[in-house]
């Protein structure tokens, strides 16, 4: 199983990304950050889908990107909602037959 | 055992690149260099720049602008240390063939002009070479002796040979901004499509493929460019134009047909260069069924054809560790032999050539479970 996240920072920037691993992952966002961060919504499924997933929004969805200087990060502007996000995620799961489905809500390292 | 996966239909959208395609046609727009300065004022990096100078205390000294005279070749000198060695092929094959060599296209003389007259060329040997060779030859109407021929110099004036050779590395390519695969393309396909040129068959040939690719509403784009975010944008330039018409249409069609919301990756072309050179002489064919069975594999294993070949780099990574002890570097043929060996190990059975399955017969065992696991 591997797994496509999408996070809400302390904040409230909307961002994603994939791991193998999703409660490892969340310690090292946790970490960084100095507070409880959950992964809004968690999507598990097959690992080369996930992979497919977030390449996709890195180049199809490069317009809501949050830019770094040239820096394209793994977090979106601040105008997008996590409505939007979330909507754009499922359709693109959906429409191009992504082996992923929602596995968690409100994820992070304490959930069983 | 039989193929099992099923090629799943996405929803076709409008593609935007259809009405915006750069290729199509040029923008007709031509600016004042006024538009170009404003640009470079608001740009940060030219903020910054100006900024630089400021502190610096540095200013643009008009005098050090080279000078353009008009002067006899036989004043030029070569001085071997600062230029390459004359590339005699390059002044045959490249400047003078009969269907290319135009005297309009000529670059001025670039030199240094030393405190004792002497002119020492910087860039611009094999230009004035092959002019001196035509005259030489008799070929230049009116003109007897190169020597006291007037070409256009454009010239420092210095002793410093440094300058020279700093000079020769400028002007090939060093703190230069070269011209793009993309735009070399572009200009091709615009003298075909706008100029309404066809003397040049290379032109002709490029604008040929261009048309093919689109067809199938596939877009070449520039590295970097806002299009890639479109589907049906590629950005590998060099491996599309070593493609023949016949693969280019085959590619093409296959991504407009089963992945016409994705970008395309590369190893597309790769794919259907090996499809149809390897099925020939195997007298093998790729059929239809085929297509749309590879279409189902890659979709339903891999999502895209990117992620795909992503895999592949995994698997060829992994497959030469353990064969010769050392990851190897990355083969283009692969993509091809890779795709052909899951759809063999997934129930394919369509006719494959020998020369795709066997070359690296255990590669497919090499891609993770989880995708060996859905195999029947």
């Amino acid at each position: 199983m591997y797994y496509f996240y999408i996070i809400v920072s302390a904040f409230g920037r909307i961002g994603f990304g994939i791991t193998g691993n999703p409660k490892e992952r969340n310690k090292q966002y946790c970490s960084h950050s100095g507070g409880i961060v959950d992964f809004v919504f968690l999507y598990g499924g097959l690992s080369t889908h996930a992979k497919a997933l977030e390449r996709t929004i890195k180049t199809q969805y490069t317009d809501h990107i949050w830019m770094i200087d040239d820096w394209a990060t793994e977090w979106l502007n601040d105008n997008v909602s996590i409505e939007d996000f979330q909507y754009y995620v499922n359709e693109l799961i959906t429409e191009r037959h992504f082996k992923l489905a929602l596995v968690a809500k409100d994820f992070n390292f304490n959930s069983q | 055992m039989s193929f099992n996966l099923t090629y799943q239909d996405v929803v076709r959208k409008p593609n935007p690149m259809v009405k915006i395609n750069p290729m199509k046609q040029g923008s007709g727009k031509i600016v004042n260099l006024q538009d170009r300065v404003d640009k470079l004022n608001k740009n940060a990096a030219w903020k910054k720049t100006k900024k630089s100078w400021a502190e610096q205390g540095k200013v643009f000294d008009v005098s050090r602008i080279p000078r353009f005279t008009m002067e006899e070749l036989g004043l030029l000198d070569i001085a071997e240390d600062v230029q390459r060695e004359l590339d005699e092929k390059h002044c045959a094959n490249r400047i003078a063939p009969t269907d290319v060599f135009d005297p309009a296209l000529l670059q001025p003389a670039l030199c240094i002009k030393t405190s004792n007259g002497k002119y020492i060329s910087i860039n611009s040997q094999h230009t004035v070479s092959t002019v001196a060779a035509l005259i030489d030859a008799g070929l230049v109407p009116g003109v007897t002796d190169w020597r006291t021929f007037k070409f256009p110099f454009y010239y420092v004036e210095t002793d410093s040979l440094a300058f020279a050779r700093r000079a020769f590395g400028v002007h090939n390519g060093k703190g230069s901004k070269k011209q793009s695969q993309y735009m070399q393309l572009r200009n091709a396909v615009y003298i075909v499509r706008i100029d309404k040129e066809t003397s040049d068959a290379d032109e002709v040939a490029k604008e040929r493929q261009v048309s093919i690719a689109e067809q199938h509403e596939c877009f070449p784009v520039e590295v970097g460019s806002d299009y890639t975010k479109y589907p049906g944008t590629f950005t590998n330039i060099s491996t599309f134009e070593n493609l023949s018409d016949e693969e280019i249409d085959m590619a093409c069609a296959w991504h407009n047909k089963y992945f016409h919301y994705e970008g395309i990756h590369v190893s597309l072309f790769f794919i259907y260069r090996d499809l149809v050179r390897k099925f020939k002489p195997a007298k093998c064919k790729v059929t239809g069924q085929l297509e749309e069975e590879l279409a189902a594999l890659i979709q339903s294993l891999f999502g895209n054809l990117a992620q795909f070949a992503e895999s592949c780099k995994a698997v060829w990574s992994s497959y030469t560790e353990n064969k010769h002890g050392y990851k190897d570097d990355w083969n283009d043929d692969i993509y091809a032999e890779a795709l052909l060996q899951l759809y063999k190990k997934f129930g394919g059975q369509e006719k494959l050539p020998k020369a795709l399955l066997e070359t690296h017969d255990d590669l497919v065992e090499f891609f993770d479970d989880d995708i060996l696991n859905l195999a029947p």
